[in-house]
């Protein structure tokens, strides 16, 4: 069990990832924006974070640089999943260790979620 | 000239009934039921505005997923993935308005239109917010406050709604247009609509105006008669003949076909309308190109029956001859209208053949407009200077009781031809008389036709008067 951010301004989607990724035994938080889910880490640091691209105030291209240049989070993995921009994301290994394009399977996704928390990634 | 003040929606058709477009930094709502095309109208307009180098903020409030939606329009060629999330940023305050209220999503749409520097926004789920809304009055002072801010920085604002907002409405009281689309029955068909129904400091076309949805997106297609050409006012009249391809109805008809004039050809099936036409395309030429936009045989069948009737049409193909044939199927009268124009004014036709207005009538679900349609059409032909002949088909196969269709279709036109089957000693006779010559003597008597080698071929006169009342096209 571990703890999981989620952050998608698309509430629906947000929910349902969560629900699932609690099926598995997590706890998951979710933000409906960038800087939302920015101030939700610095309170409780989450061993994942799985994060959408287009939100609103910041995007999750913006959330990943924000973070790697925090030493305190720069560390911690993160997950993008993405309609459109998913080319950009991959060009950027540094910021995300996976991308994911929607709609993606549930299966894959949480095998992903697996191998990180487990620390192969 | 580009008008600095006006977003236009790059829909032709709909930038012509809004008088050049919306208004820039002004808002407006577009309201239909599920499926009218709200989403794909406001996309197209959006993509439009990015090829215009604009920037776009679409909010959403609704549950749909923004991948959904983006499979919905990845059919249509207007939308382009590459776009998304830099020149258009698609994003949803469903939670922002479920946990926060409707001032916190003002407030965030402020920051999103700043930060993105949107010049458009579209908001879909006016009603979604109307129904967080306590009172009316929370309502108007949302889309007062977003068209308000959205104006301060010359952001141009969409409200897309399922409801249907009335006059009373607190919406429509604050925003400069109201756009709605319907999507209604005509008999077994679907017949789609957009009218403006508000357009604040603009001189919009009003009335109902159908569109159709392609692979190309919405296209609007403007009541014809309700577009103003400033061309027909200006115009000077064509003079001189031309020849219909036939000597002796040249003779008929006091020395050819008036140049400019439109001729209607009135008959039963089967009387020789179609071959009339044409011995008239024959004459096509490089100075005269000559168009047949016909509903009944394809070009294959016509090339064909010219053929068996020994008729010599230019080369199928070639610049002086053009085939549009148009199934029966579905038309909608405006686009066929466009087609016409569009197809007389692109290839220079100088002698059209429309076999025949009766397909126009088909696609006419609302009939009582039919002559103002067609005076329109008839109008805009004559400024264009084109030599036009069209049928018109009589019900009655044999018979004596018909000479000129209704007299409102009668008076728009310039000549008329008529033939008429008979017959006698049980054998079918057949007539051509010339009905009317615009400015100009000519033979009214009956004469013979028969279809012989080479054509039609125009005989002696007939001795006999035919009784003839009249009969009605458009209700007969």
């Amino acid at each position: 069990m571990a703890l999981i951010l989620v952050a998608d301004d698309e509430y629906f989607l947000a929910v349902m990832l969560a629900d699932m990724l609690e099926d598995e035994g997590h706890e998951v938080q979710t933000a409906p924006n960038g800087q939302a889910a920015l101030a939700l880490m610095r309170e409780a640091r989450p061993a994942l974070l799985i994060t959408d691209f287009m939100m609103p105030i910041m995007t999750g291209l913006e959330l990943a640089e924000a973070m790697h240049a925090d030493a305190a989070l720069a560390d911690i993995p993160i997950i993008l999943v993405s309609g459109a921009q998913g080319g950009i994301a991959r060009e950027k290994p540094e910021l995300f260790q996976a991308v994911f394009d929607k709609p993606y399977q549930r299966d894959g996704l949480l095998a992903e979620v697996e191998r990180m928390l487990n620390g192969k990634g | 000239m580009h008008d600095m003040s006006r977003l236009t929606t790059g829909i032709s058709g709909l930038d012509q009934i809004l008088a050049g477009g919306f208004i820039a930094g002004a808002s407006y709502i577009i309201q239909g039921q599920p499926g009218a095309g709200k989403t794909i109208l406001s996309n197209q307009i959006a993509f439009s505005h990015l090829r215009d180098g604009g920037k776009v903020l679409y909010v959403t409030l609704l549950a749909e997923s923004h991948e959904r939606l983006f499979q919905a329009l990845d059919v249509l060629d207007f939308f382009d993935r590459s776009k998304l999330g830099n020149d258009i940023t698609y994003v949803s305050v469903f939670q922002t308005l479920r946990d926060e209220g409707l001032d916190a999503v003002v407030k965030l749409l402020r920051r999103e239109t700043k930060r993105q520097g949107a010049t458009l926004l579209v908001f879909d789920g006016l009603l979604n917010a109307r129904d967080r809304a306590e009172t009316d009055f929370d309502v108007k002072t949302f889309v007062a406050e977003i068209q308000g801010q959205a104006a301060f920085v010359g952001c141009s604002v969409l409200f897309l709604t399922s409801s249907s907002v009335k006059e009373i409405s607190p919406e429509h009281t604050m925003v400069d247009g109201v756009v709605e689309l319907t999507d209604t029955l005509a008999g077994v068909r679907s017949v789609r609509q957009i009218q403006i129904r508000k357009s604040r400091g603009s001189k919009a076309i009003g009335g109902l105006h159908e569109f159709e949805i392609s692979d190309g997106g919405i296209t609007v297609y403007p009541r014809l008669e309700a577009l103003a050409d400033p061309a027909i006012a200006a115009l000077e009249p064509a003079t001189g003949r031309v020849g219909s391809g036939l000597a002796e109805l040249d003779a008929l008809l006091g020395g050819g076909i008036p140049r400019g004039s439109v001729t209607l050809i009135a008959g039963p099936t089967g009387g020789g309308k179609t071959t009339l036409g044409l011995h008239f395309l024959s004459q096509s030429s490089a100075d005269e190109p000559g168009l047949h936009f016909g509903f009944f045989e394809t070009p294959h069948r016509l090339y064909a029956k010219a053929r068996s009737l020994g008729i010599a049409l230019p080369a199928s193909g070639s610049p002086e001859l053009t085939l549009h044939w148009t199934s029966l199927s579905d038309n909608i009268l405006d686009k066929l209208g466009d087609q016409l124009l569009g197809q007389v004014q692109k290839l220079g036709i100088k002698r059209l053949f429309i076999d025949g207005f009766g397909g126009f009538e088909r696609a006419a679900h609302h009939r009582p407009r039919l002559i103002e349609f067609f005076a329109s059409l008839v109008d805009r032909l004559r400024a264009l200077s084109v030599t036009t002949l069209a049928t018109w088909e009589i019900r009655e196969l044999v018979g004596t009781d018909v000479t000129a269709p209704a007299r409102d279709l009668s008076a728009i036109l310039d000549n008329m031809i008529l033939l008429r089957q008979v017959e006698e000693d049980h054998r079918l006779v057949r007539s051509i008389s010339v009905q009317k010559v615009r400015d100009g003597n000519f033979d009214s008597a009956a004469h013979l036709i028969e279809f012989a080698e080479g054509g039609l071929a125009i005989g002696a006169s007939l001795h006999h008067e035919l009784a003839s009342p009249s009969v009605d096209p458009i209700d007969g």
